[in-house]
């Protein structure tokens, strides 16, 4: 066993093993990392109510042009004026979008900006432009539109 | 007599000790992959669901029977059963758009009386614990639901808003 003791040609081994020890050690840590990454960042995904935003918005312009629509059509009928009309039935439609949110936890506000830019109540050709404040919320994310610009073609 | 082969045989020792823990280490932090995996199949699902909602209302006229505002806007008003869905153009459309995907829907919405009411349309059985939701708005006025044959009840300066939920799952 002397003789073992002065042999020292076994050293380069023993390093080189405990180099591609080491070396293994770190990808299992960087492949753990980036494991921990990808439930993080699906986590986010999930949580982020971007579908719920969007749709929100979409869904605003949506019910300004149809009741702008409406609003031209029963102004042929009643001797309300076309901004009167359009402002009860937004109104009567947010008070609708705001419980249908509410049940999810999610408050959301949507409201005309003062004044109404109707371009011409008797001409139907053009384009009228409608101001409207988007607002929402829901404890973790807010999401404000001030003001979302919406054309709408006659 | 030649000794230096036992040192060698220790030396193959410790390395494969170190290989193993390594090894180890890695299996276990492989574990993690698995609710990662559940969370990334639900962001798929969810993201399929909301697309199939999406084309269904906003696809063009020419490439679609009925969007989702005619189908909604045909409902007759009955709760649907597992065993008859009331919207069944809607059943047949979606069915199409999620194919392996088991679904059912529900309508939301507040009525005159401003109570909110909340019926099934489509029911395909009980929504697994991993079923996701998504959500459509759609907005119904009287010549939309007259033009559908519907049976909703909605005023001529009134524009109802109904929130379509979709609970889609695999299985």
């Amino acid at each position: 066993m002397e003789s073992l003791r002065k042999d020292n040609k076994g050293q380069w081994i023993v390093l080189s093993g405990l180099v591609i020890s080491l070396i293994l050690v770190a990808i299992a840590v960087l492949a753990n990392q980036a494991v921990i990454n990808g439930y993080y960042s699906s986590n986010a995904v999930l949580e982020l109510p971007k579908e719920d935003i969007r749709e929100l918005t979409l869904q605003t312009r949506e019910n300004t042009r149809m009741i702008l629509d409406m609003s031209y059509e029963l102004n042929q009928t009643n001797n309300k004026t076309v901004p009167v009309i359009f402002e009860d039935i937004f109104i009567n439609c947010n008070d609708q979008m705001k419980a249908l949110y509410a049940i999810r936890g999610q408050a959301i506000d949507t409201r005309i900006m003062m004044p109404m830019q109707i371009a011409n109540e008797t001409n139907m050709s053009g384009k009228d432009i409608i101001w409207v404040n988007i607002e929402y919320n829901d404890g973790r994310t807010r999401y404000v539109s001030s003001p979302e610009v919406i054309e709408v073609e006659k | 007599m030649n000794d230096k082969a036992q040192l060698h045989t220790l030396e193959g020792l410790a390395a494969a000790l170190l290989m193993t823990l390594t090894i180890l280490t890695i299996t276990q932090s492989a574990m993690i992959i698995t609710p990662q995996n559940e969370l990334v199949m639900d962001v798929q699902l969810k993201q399929i669901a909301s697309d199939a909602l999406t084309v269904l209302d906003s696809a063009p006229e020419a490439t679609i029977r009925n969007d989702l505002t005619e189908c909604i806007a045909s409902w007759d008003e009955n709760e649907a059963s597992l065993d008859s869905n009331n919207l069944e153009m809607l059943d047949y459309e979606l069915s199409y758009l999620l194919p392996d995907i088991l679904y059912n829907v529900n309508i939301a919405y507040v009525n005159a009386t401003t109570q909110l009411t909340d019926k099934k349309v489509i029911v395909n059985g009980a929504p697994t614990e991993n079923a996701v939701v998504a959500r459509r708005l759609v907005s119904l006025s009287n010549s939309t639901v007259s033009s559908s044959g519907g049976e909703w009840n909605i005023a001529d300066d009134e524009l109802l808003i109904v929130e379509v939920r979709l609970t889609a799952w695999r299985v």
